[in-house]
């Protein structure tokens, strides 16, 4: 605690003329529940048509695949992307997808993001990559947005820096919108389950409209996006 | 750049702002675009007067328990490693962070887009360093750097003033050979850039919103440069606002979705991220995180009349909506924080001396208060600015109070008023004069006055006044007629 952080707290009581130390008597109370009630008791169906629309609303390119032909796609991919370089996370959820084998024969050879490895080893290895194949943790059908926590093995800069993006995610984590979320994150956070530093939401590739305000799609971070949901995951 | 970035009288700005067209074109472009956006954005979601009156809740309830919300935030920062400082001024908070990298012995500084380290002049403070290199990543203020730190006209928008062709010359000095399309311009400072960030020893953002329960940071932006700058360098420094916290992710979660609707019309910005230092085993992300806490001014609206601006979650909505704002751009305020929310924060931080002309760039039309995502009354607000600056700086003793206690007399006092307006038609003759009727004036079939005395001259500058019809042809005439033709049932 630094010397001056008192001293600036007193002074925003007393200038304000209100006490210190008396959140824990009025915590906070929302006055409504739009952020839980909004878009609630859709179907799972309705949600992958919703997801599906809003990505393509945000220039993602949407697919589905059914795990036993998630290698098939997965390739199909690579196919029409001709990386030289792969990046994959370090991940159980690959094999979960039924991928351990895809991975070890999969051409170009991958590199990973390794726990454990340096700073500069995980960083070169995300900047020189063509094609990222991440995994996201949940889906947003409101506004077509994966979310990543950081670990170990599926650093920060994985999502950011590659050229091209694809995120795997599973059907059964799509949700209706950001607040589904957002509760799952501070439930984790909040019981100790979840010890990352980081938690992303992406929606579609970077973009900006600060010349003439003309959308450019990609500019620091992947120029393009591919969201594949695994259907029966 | 502090937050006043020119020390041109008002009137000069604004001249200035009148003679350049490609601004007022670019402005009132954006203004329509987002307003198509802004408006679908949020009927989408439905139920938007709802949705404001939650965020104002959350931020009031912030803004009322802020020094225990900072507490909170600080205490959980801390334990997940952050160091936290507060600053009371400007030169406090540019100093620690100063001093910061010659610590460290930084050599090479990235910056994500934020308003409050502008504010603090941050950039020009680092650069004193000798060998020190320092850039801004997002697209909009690379271009504002290389041109010189051109000063930004938009919180959102901070080019907005630019065309491609004046970007082409900019990055053209810096080696870029391709034409003027937006998309290649981007690519090239994608490039440009990425070099700088792989290099990058320190890494410098803003804060949209600091999560007190967790110690965490929300960063909303829509390039990637931000999360980049979170990544890359194994020092981060956040430069926030006092009042920029919010109870939980579940309180910012509402308020990025308010943001981004508001701001640019997406749902959500393509990158929403909450961060802090980097945990065990984590091998990018910062390992040594700085969070500094800037008052600068902010406590003045503390317990007073002006407490509200603090709700403000820099959408630039407003700035989005206001006709003044479309009139003169973001150089004529001659603040960092222009529009209707500038000219009431403005005053607030630095005072009436040196932006007391601001609150008078209004004309109370209330469309910023209308759209505002968390209900700050701006336009009223901007009325109560005008109140206490006449009492505080004991301004208007001369003619102008004599006329206004004129008006106040005549338009209090019912006799004089009626006699007033039994006479107003024929003592205006002689400032009046006759134009040839068109679709704009078709209405002024009793003539025009084109300049008009005292305080009402204001008006006239840039507008003609219609002379007021014969007391016949009145409103109040006419409304007593209609009223006894109603009345008898014709």
């Amino acid at each position: 605690m630094n010397d001056n952080r008192e001293a600036f707290l007193n002074a925003i009581a007393e200038k304000s003329g209100r006490p210190r130390h008396q959140l824990q008597d009025h915590p906070f109370q929302p006055l409504n529940d739009l952020p839980e009630t909004t878009l609630a008791g859709k179907s799972p169906a309705e949600l992958l048509a919703l997801a599906k629309q809003n990505s393509e609303a945000v220039h993602v390119t949407f697919l589905t695949s059914a795990q036993a032909d998630l290698p098939a796609a997965l390739s199909a991919y690579l196919a029409n992307q001709q990386p030289k370089t792969l990046l994959l996370p370090t991940d159980e959820r690959l094999a979960q997808y039924g991928l351990s084998d895809w991975v070890k024969q999969v051409t170009p050879t991958p590199q990973y993001w390794v726990p454990g490895a340096s700073r500069e080893d995980n960083l070169n290895a995300a900047a020189t990559a063509d094609v990222a194949i991440g995994c996201a943790d949940m889906l947003l059908a409101e506004s077509g947005t994966i979310t990543v926590a950081t670990t170990p093995g599926q650093g920060r800069a994985f999502h950011f820096l590659p050229t091209h993006y694809l995120a795997l995610v599973p059907a059964s984590r799509i949700v209706p919108r950001s607040r589904q979320a957002m509760d799952y994150y501070d439930a984790e956070l909040k019981a100790g389950r979840l010890t990352t530093s980081n938690i992303n939401f992406i929606t579609g590739p970077s973009n900006s409209g600060d010349i003439e305000m003309v959308l450019v799609v990609g500019v620091h971070g992947p120029l393009d996006m591919t969201y594949l949901v695994v259907t029966d995951a | 750049m502090a937050i006043a970035y020119s020390d041109k009288p008002f009137k000069v700005r604004l001249a200035e702002s009148e003679q350049d067209t490609f601004m007022q074109k670019a402005v009132a472009k954006a203004q329509d675009a987002q307003w198509t956006k802004r408006t679908a954005s949020r009927n989408e979601l439905g139920h938007w007067e709802q949705w404001r009156e939650l965020g104002q809740q959350i931020r009031q309830h912030v803004v009322r328990y802020l020094p225990d919300y900072l507490e909170e935030f600080a205490d959980n920062a801390e334990k997940r490693g952050a160091h936290v400082y507060f600053a009371r001024t400007d030169k406090e908070a540019a100093a620690y962070i100063r001093e910061l990298a010659e610590r460290k012995h930084v050599q090479h500084v990235v910056k994500s887009k934020s308003m409050v380290t502008t504010e603090i002049d941050l950039d020009q403070e680092l650069l004193k360093i000798p060998g020190l290199s320092l850039l801004e990543t997002d697209l909009a203020e690379f271009i504002l750097q290389e041109d010189d730190w051109d000063e930004p006209t938009h919180i959102v928008f901070p080019t907005l003033h630019k065309n491609r062709d004046q970007i082409h010359e900019i990055f053209a000095k810096i080696g870029y050979k391709g034409d003027n399309d937006p998309q290649h311009m981007a690519r090239f400072a994608r490039e440009y850039l990425r070099a700088s960030f792989l290099k990058a020893d320190m890494g410098i953002t803003g804060c949209n919103f600091a999560v007190a329960d967790t110690g965490m940071v929300n960063l909303v932006t829509n390039e990637g440069n931000g999360d980049l700058t979170m990544a890359i360098p194994p020092t981060q420094v956040v430069v926030m606002g006092m009042e920029r916290l919010v109870p939980s992710l579940k309180e910012a979660e509402v308020l990025d979705n308010m943001l981004a609707r508001s701001a640019v019309g997406q749902k959500l910005t393509s990158y929403c991220s909450f961060s802090s230092v980097a945990a065990t085993g984590e091998s990018d992300g910062p390992t040594e995180y700085h969070i500094v806490i800037v008052d600068n001014g902010r406590m003045n609206a503390l317990g007073g009349p002006f407490e509200e601006v603090l709700q403000c979650i820099r959408c630039g909505a407003c700035l989005n909506v206001c006709p003044v704002y479309r009139h003169i751009g973001g150089h004529g305020y001659g603040s960092i924080y222009p529009g209707p929310i500038g000219a009431v924060l403005s005053p607030v931080l630095r005072g009436y001396k040196q932006f007391g002309d601001l609150p008078f760039a209004s004309s109370l039309c209330g469309a910023c208060t209308e759209t505002c995502p968390v209900k700050i009354p701006l336009h009223s607000l901007l009325i109560k600015h005008r109140e206490v600056m006449m009492n505080e700086l004991h301004m208007d003793t001369g003619l102008n109070k004599v006329t206004y206690k004129a008006l106040g007399l005549a338009t209090g006092t019912p006799a004089i008023f009626h006699m007033g307006i039994s006479v107003d038609h024929s003592m205006t003759a002689l400032l009046s004069h006759h134009q040839e009727p068109t679709a704009q004036n078709y209405f002024m079939g009793d003539g025009i006055m084109s300049k008009l005395p005292f305080i009402l001259g204001g008006w006239t500058v840039i507008r003609d006044m219609p002379r007021p019809p014969r007391a016949k042809d009145n409103f109040r005439s006419w409304f007593k007629q209609h009223k006894q033709l109603q009345e008898a049932g014709r």
